[in-house]
């Protein structure tokens, strides 16, 4: 049987395919990659798209969860000086109530009261960067302003809208509550609460002023049930940013499942295509032209 | 009866076949490099013998012919492979040049589409902001970039291959005008009975040529050879060749044109084969991905735009300039309609700090908003068609090259020039010829002898 003469093509066609896996297997380790373009793996590429989608949201997430926490932190801690507020007014009150206290006993009990009603306004205007936090969504002006018209001498300004920011593919977290909910709602209202002590304790009736004391206690447990929201949300948040901690750490590890090279294989690989490599062009150098002219004499 | 004179013509004719066969085989070595050569072998005949008397002697022998040895079925196999070969080689080297649009990377359409819509959660958490606003202006022109980038690439490449259609055309023409010339030559030399050997193996390697650049249908007959596409398109006919035109289209490409018919769409493999699927399929198709997914993000989110407030408590307009109708080039024209921050509807009821309209922009992350998918489902789609149309051109083209070359082991195999073989033919010419020579020197002895036979003393 007749054999191709020129065995040249078939080598360099090796050599050339050869040398083709070696720089894949170069590229896959020095990326660190098996996936470096589509074509390499389509579907593993097509699902490497999804993953770095998943995690720029993990990850966004997680830089939400980093800008709402402080404002609902502040927000908790600012109910508490509320609710402690409160307190002293009603020790107050319970003070004034005491028959043995006189008009001047009790008229310097009012400056304290009122010196509490005006942390109480300061402490419902909060701001969080710029925004006042208890005004519902309308957060470019002061919840409260004071208002001598109103029986609870101030007047919410603020609306009762409330928001809710994604921290989950199927996580909403609402991040507020607003004031006409927290400080001047129907069944507990601190400022009207405040504003009938000072009236009671100028009055000077100690019914009355029980009265008093008894609905500011009411609107302190008002005040502290609804403060509730603000640290379940809190608890949420942090529930929330462990698991998308493990969402990211599992995220990541099906981005290497999926795209990562596998490095001890693809070495393996390319020690065997360089001795391949090798043994072709030794071949090829070996390959002499040798043939019958150069026998003849 | 038989004579010196009748011998020594034998003996010249054995000198002469021999001087024959070596010019052959001195032929076969210098062409032992030349692409596309078949090797020649001599053909010896027994000369026509003549009858003298009751005896019938051989007059020597005739070099009758050189014959090329070639194989028509493998040739035929050969410039099916190479069209194949030239298709997918084509077609894989343009979609490898594709695919890096789809690269993932930090600029990418995919990583865009998230970080815009990360730029809209992150507002979300706080929608006053102008410097939140402001990333998302600068995410929204981000994703416009990414989509303007990609179309324009794309586009780049489609006028590219269209240049190149263009070439391969002309290539074409010169190869077609060729093999027209040479069947004339081999025309001329086969009705003279001569052999036409090397033009043939040129016309051959010509055809060869023409099929790595469209697809050959070859039909022998009467000493000649015609050409057509596997369509029917004719090339050469005989001695005529037919050129392929080239008309530019309304759209700016160039349509392929065979004696005033369109013939474009016949053209199915080949380099112009490969060059018309991955400028008139691939890319528009991948182009018509992307003006999808374009077009239905800014639409998705310029309706949610709309139905929320800005900063000023007006109600918004349109983030993105709307895409234009049916979406063709809602890709290479996405851009951002406004440049103040806020404008950016964020809230949902007039007020400066709600963000649920900004939610709700956020949400259509997550919704069917393009042809029924989210845009990073449909975009990671668009990744593995563009990958799995890219991984099958390439294996196309590694298994026709694989083939390809098996065939052409086999042709070689059977008309490759073995210098083994021409030393060995040498050998046996030379021998030959000595021998016919020693022939005529003995035959000269034996004149001599008899010339000088009354002067020769016993």
């Amino acid at each position: 049987m007749r054999i191709d003469p020129n065995p040249y093509p078939d080598l360099l066609a090796e050599v050339a395919q050869t040398q083709q896996q070696v720089n894949t297997d170069e590229q896959e380790i020095a990326s660190g990659l098996s996936v470096n373009e589509p074509s390499d793996n389509p579907g593993a590429a097509a699902l490497l798209v999804e993953n770095a989608g998943q995690t720029s949201e993990a990850d966004q997430f997680e830089r939400s969860i980093g800008s709402i926490q402080g404002e609902i932190q502040s927000a908790d801690s600012t109910l508490d000086s509320v609710t402690t507020a409160l307190q002293q007014a009603i020790s107050l009150g319970t003070e004034g109530a005491n028959g043995t206290e006189n008009a001047a006993d009790r008229a310097a009990i009012v400056v304290q009261i009122q010196g509490i009603q005006s942390q109480l306004l300061n402490l419902a205007n909060l701001t969080y960067q710029g925004n006042y936090v208890f005004a519902g969504t309308a957060t470019q002006a002061a919840a409260y302003v004071l208002d001598p018209s109103s029986p609870s001498g101030v007047t919410y300004q603020g609306n009762t809208g409330v928001n809710r920011v994604r921290v989950g593919s199927q996580i909403t977290l609402q991040t507020n509550l607003p004031g006409s909910q927290l400080f001047s709602a129907s069944g507990g209202n601190v400022f009207q609460s405040i504003q009938d002590l000072i009236t009671s304790l100028q009055g000077g009736n100690t019914a009355s002023i029980g009265t008093a004391v008894t609905e500011v206690g009411d609107a302190s447990s008002y005040l502290s049930e609804q403060s509730v929201f603000y640290g379940n949300a809190l608890d949420q948040l942090t529930s929330q940013q462990t698991y998308l901690a493990s969402d990211t750490t599992e995220l990541a590890q099906q981005e290497t499942t999926i795209g990562g090279a596998d490095l001890p294989n693809v070495i393996s690989n390319l020690t065997t295509s360089q001795t391949s490599l090798q043994a072709t062009l030794e071949a090829i150098a070996q390959t002499e032209s040798t043939n019958l002219f150069q026998y003849l004499k | 009866m038989s004579s010196l004179n009748a011998s020594l013509a034998t003996a010249l004719t054995g000198l002469i076949a021999e001087q024959g066969a070596m010019q052959v085989t001195t032929n076969n070595v210098a062409n032992v490099n030349t692409p596309g050569y078949s090797r020649e072998d001599p053909v010896l005949v027994t000369s026509d013998p003549v009858a003298i008397g009751p005896l019938t002697f051989g007059t020597g022998v005739t070099l009758q012919s050189v014959e090329s040895i070639r194989d028509p079925l493998l040739e035929s196999q050969i410039q099916q492979q190479t069209q194949s070969q030239g298709q997918f080689s084509t077609l894989a080297s343009a979609l490898q040049q594709t695919q890096a649009n789809f690269i993932s990377s930090t600029s990418d359409i995919g990583t865009a589409i998230s970080n815009f819509f990360d730029s809209i959660n992150q507002l979300s958490s706080d929608p006053p902001n102008l410097s939140l606003r402001q990333g998302v202006l600068t995410a929204a022109d981000d994703l416009a970039t990414s989509f303007n980038t990609a179309a324009n690439n794309l586009s780049q490449q489609q006028t590219s291959l269209d240049s190149s259609v263009v070439q391969t055309v002309t290539q074409i023409n010169q190869l077609t005008q060729q093999i027209a010339n040479l069947n004339q030559q081999v025309s001329n030399l086969q009705n003279v009975g001569e052999s036409a050997g090397s033009f043939v193996d040129q016309r051959q390697q010509a055809i060869d040529q023409l099929s790595g650049l469209v697809d050959v249908s070859v039909i022998s007959a009467n000493n000649s050879l015609t050409l057509t596409t596997a369509n029917g398109v004719p090339l050469v006919t005989g001695q005529q060749s037919f050129q392929l035109q080239t008309q530019i289209t309304p759209a700016g490409l160039h349509d392929v044109y065979s004696q005033g018919n369109n013939v474009t769409s016949q053209i199915t493999s080949g380099q112009l084969g490969g060059t018309l699927q991955a400028r008139d399929q691939e890319i528009p198709a991948i182009q018509g991905q992307l003006d999808t997914l374009a077009a239905g993000v800014a639409n998705a989110v310029n309706t949610v735009q709309a139905g929320g407030f800005d900063l000023n408590g007006d109600a918004g307009t349109n983030l993105f300039n709307p895409p234009p109708a049916g979406v063709t080039g809602a890709a290479a024209s996405l851009s951002v309609a406004i440049t103040d921050p806020s404008l950016i509807a964020a809230s949902s009821d007039g007020s400066a700090g709600s963000n649920g309209n900004a939610e709700a922009m956020y949400d259509l992350n997550n919704q069917a908003i393009v042809a029924g998918q989210t845009p990073t489902d449909y975009y990671s789609g668009i990744v593995f068609d563009v990958g799995n149309d890219t991984a099958n051109a390439s294996a196309e083209q590694t298994a026709s090259s694989s083939i390809l070359q098996q065939l052409n082991d086999q042709l070689a195999s059977v008309s490759g020039v073995s210098l083994d073989e021409e030393a060995a033919n040498m050998v046996r010419y030379q021998d030959a010829y000595q021998a016919s020579a020693q022939v005529i020197t003995t035959i000269n002895d034996m004149m001599y002898t008899v010339i000088n036979m009354d002067t020769l003393t016993v």
